[in-house]
């Protein structure tokens, strides 16, 4: 596949490799923000690859994962509803609620169905107009614009059976939080290709200064990443702290501004709380007023459904890459896939569930602890 | 965040205003919203999809430049490599003292 | 009505001097020794994909099961749970199709039955088939037997018929130029154990859950490890390219036309060279080996040179975002 494949080049790839173990005079921390990103990693084996060179903290970058506990709830009880057909991207329907995930509440007859694309979610309205179809609108702002354009052509046909569960989060706040944040190692930072495709990375230069940290916009596959480790790499052993853009074919400085405006049209930023970090002000997206009647959660009552977090999931410290999933006391057995303590086991970019499906049987100290 | 996948704009059209098209990933084709993209794009050229939408045109220009670099890195490695290989065996290090 | 319907959609399709007598029970010859029997229920949505439908798919599949123990398929059954309401013009095809997958493999459909439930009790049409086979007592490759320095080899392109599914489900629809793979197995399997024997020590048909489930079963069964190739791995571009949208590993999705085999080492040359001589069998492949490590692991050497694990997965990939 054009533009894809060719990142794959194991040649470039362990040339790439040996460049970074050879530029690094020292031991370097960085974080890979996206879960896309951390899912190449550890399939790939990259952290294996730089194991003395780099060590590699997997970000909070998993929207699926970071989704808090009682919008997974409010999620189960619309879709409980008879009238509703309850949309969403697929990787939300195994992460688990208070009590139970979407996939049981199907199981139990709620029609819940997985989406490619919110659009497709708008045709099912425009099909089913006897039905009530609610969409899990979930992501960074790299999925916002599409799901802002779904509410905006639901106004513009005039489709009023269609609604949206906002469960969107903004990724420079949460950098922030983990920049602030006492025990935090990171020294420096590959930001989300795709979300900088949209956003640009104007907003990473003042974070770059303020915190003395290199920030590479950097893609998703192999040759990417490990170029992206690279230039990371690079400025910290030159003492500098800039943002620089590994991912030339997609991002610009300014993104896409198109799809920034309508973004602002249908949200508004807002307090988000994020699960295993807390509550981060100005870290989300909610609807704006003008598009109250989209919004699922007065549509079906469910704005008052609380819930509180699992003792025994420390996805908080995952996330924040103070333990490495395999030092999770309960990764590998109260917590496991098929049973999931909490959403980074769930989502198959959780860093939890990578390391399970991808890197078990390495040791600690293998995969670079 | 997340899946975007390169593909190649093989259809434009109207949709009453709302500018939709078709991608082909290689092999699989889907349909694509264009609308932030409009203007940008025609067809044959690649763009990255997110869920349905057109988010960025591929650059293809900028994507051969950087693409060469690092073809050319990496065969300046295995060339380095090599010579560090070559050193090593004409000039072997000396047996441990023990 | 069930009377009317066997008579008048079913019989024509499936005449054989057996079926046709309409006796309670069918009367078969078979060649006296072990059988092989197994079972399986089709449930499948959509009812119809490219490359086949769920009467075609119900014939490989269990037709399959038989094979892969190294029997002879000899005769099936059919029964089917009809929804109220299902156009007679898509029975009439899922019909056909089972009747030609049927006589392409040489295997009659000896007995059959059918019900019609009420609309919503069963999504469009259920069906189940039973098939027999006869067991060659020196040829019977089973999980247990697979053995460090095995190779490990796939008859053909893996990926194929979940893709093709996948394509048709609403809410996901894409154009794809790939269709289900499904197909019986027994010529390929006639092929190794005529040209390898005993030398082949497992067979499998990995359905839902891809290669990776088949693998790590046969490697928890047997207590081996299993190392594989990626750059190695037959994957037909389209597959690829669908996998890439919706986030798939390839090695987990279903096939109903391929099986994985493990072959003594010595014999891997004489294995692979006769299933290529079968049109079934053109890109049967070697994708890796059975090693004495981490026993009950399946790990990959990636395009890079990494290793990763190749886990079970708990339940269906699902499309995602990231």
């Amino acid at each position: 596949m054009k533009y894809l494949s060719e990142y794959r080049d194991g040649k470039i790839a362990r040339g790439l490799a040996d460049s970074v173990k050879r530029a690094a005079t020292q031991r370097w921390v960085l974080m890979e923000v996206c879960g896309g990103q951390t899912h190449t990693i550890v399939k790939q084996g990259i952290d294996e690859l730089l194991a003395g060179a780099v060590e590699m903290i997997h970000g909070p970058g998993c929207p699926v994962c970071v989704t808090p506990l009682e919008q997974i709830d409010r999620a189960l009880a619309i879709a409980s509803r008879p009238e509703v057909i309850f949309t969403s991207f697929g990787d939300m329907l195994r992460v688990p609620g208070s009590e139970m995930d979407l996939f049981q509440v199907r199981s139990r007859g709620g029609d819940v169905r997985v989406v490619y694309s919110p659009l497709d979610a708008l045709e099912l309205a425009r099909r089913n107009p006897d039905k009530e179809i609610v969409f899990f609108a979930v992501g960074f702002e790299t999925t916002a614009p599409a799901n802002a354009m779904a509410v905006w052509r639901a106004r513009e046909l005039g489709i009023e059976n269609f609604s949206v569960l906002v469960s969107h989060v903004t990724v420079p706040p949460a950098m922030v939080a983990l920049l602030e944040s006492p025990d935090n190692r990171v020294q420096g930072f590959l930001a989300a290709g795709h979300v900088c495709t949209v956003m640009g990375w104007t907003e990473y230069e003042p974070l770059a200064r303020k915190y003395e940290v290199p920030i590479v916009v950097t893609g998703f596959e192999p040759v990417d990443i490990l170029e992206g480790i690279l230039m990371a790499v690079k400025q910290l052993e030159e003492g500098r702290h800039e943002v620089e853009n590994q991912y030339v074919r997609s991002v610009k400085r300014d993104g896409n501004r198109p799809a920034q405006e309508v973004v602002s049209k249908v949200f508004e930023v807002v307090d988000r709380q994020w699960r295993g970090l807390g509550n981060i002000p100005s870290s989300g997206l909610g609807l704006r007023e003008e598009f109250a009647a989209y919004d699922a959660e007065p549509k079906f009552g469910v704005h008052t459904i609380t819930a509180e977090e699992s003792e025994e999931c420390h996805a908080g410290e995952v996330l924040r890459g103070i333990l490495k999933p395999n030092q999770c006391p309960a990764f590998g057995t109260k917590c496991i896939p098929e049973n999931p303590l909490g959403a980074p086991m769930v989502s198959s970019e959780g860093a939890c569930a990578a390391y399970y499906n991808y890197g078990r049987f390495r040791t600690p100290s293998e995969s670079g602890a | 965040m997340c899946l975007g996948i390169p593909g190649r704009i093989v259809e434009i059209r109207d949709d009453g205003g709302f500018p939709m098209g078709v991608v082909d990933f290689g092999g699989v084709k889907r349909e694509v919203c264009l609308a932030y993209l409009a203007g940008e794009v025609g067809v044959g050229d690649y763009a990255i999809v997110h869920v349905g939408f057109a988010i960025s045109k591929v650059d293809e220009e900028e994507a051969k430049r950087t693409f060469e670099v690092l073809r050319e890195m990496s065969q300046l490695e295995e060339l380095e490599w090599m010579q560090e290989v070559a050193e090593k065996s004409l000039n072997p290090p000396p047996p441990e003292a023990s | 009505m069930s009377a009317a319907l066997l008579k008048e959609r079913f019989l024509p399709h499936f005449s054989n001097p057996a079926l046709a007598k309409l006796t309670d029970a069918a009367i078969v010859d078979v060649a006296a020794g072990r059988l092989a029997v197994s079972t399986d229920t089709f449930v499948v949505r959509p009812l119809e994909f490219p490359g086949g439908n769920i009467g075609s798919l119900a014939v490989h599949g269990t037709l399959n099961d038989i094979a892969v123990m190294g029997a002879r398929p000899r005769y099936m059954s059919a029964g089917f749970v009809l929804e109220e309401g299902l156009e007679f013009e898509v029975l009439d095809r899922i019909i056909a199709a089972m009747a030609g997958a049927a006589e392409e493999a040489g295997v009659p459909i000896v007995a059959g039955d059918t019900k019609v439930v009420e609309r919503g009790k069963a999504d469009g049409v259920f069906i189940n088939t039973t098939g027999i086979g006869e067991l060659d007592p020196g040829f019977a490759p089973a999980p247990d037997l697979a053995r460090p320095g095995d190779a490990v080899i796939v008859s053909g392109p893996i990926g194929r018929h979940g893709i093709a599914v996948m394509a048709v489900r609403e809410g996901m629809e894409f154009e794809v130029e790939i269709e289900s793979d499904a197909a019986t197995l027994s010529p390929l399997v006639e092929l190794l154990r005529e040209h390898v024997g005993t030398g082949v020590h497992v067979l499998r048909d990995p359905t839902r859950g891809g290669l990776a489930s088949a693998l790590n079963e046969i490697a928890g069964t047997a207590r081996v490890g299993v190392e594989l190739v990626e750059d190695a791995m037959p994957i037909p571009g389209p597959v690829r390219a669908a996998c890439e949208i919706l986030g798939f590993d390839p090695l987990y999705v279903a096939n109903e036309g391929i099986f994985v085999a493990m072959v003594e080492g010595g014999s891997v040359q004489n294995a692979v060279a006769a299933l290529r001589t079968h049109p079934l069998g053109e890109e049967a492949t070697v994708i890796g080996r059975v090693v004495e490590a981490h026993p009950g692991i399946v790990a990959m050497r990636t395009g890079i040179g990494g290793t990763r694990v190749v886990d079970m997965l708990p339940g269906d990939q699902l499309p995602r975002i990231c």
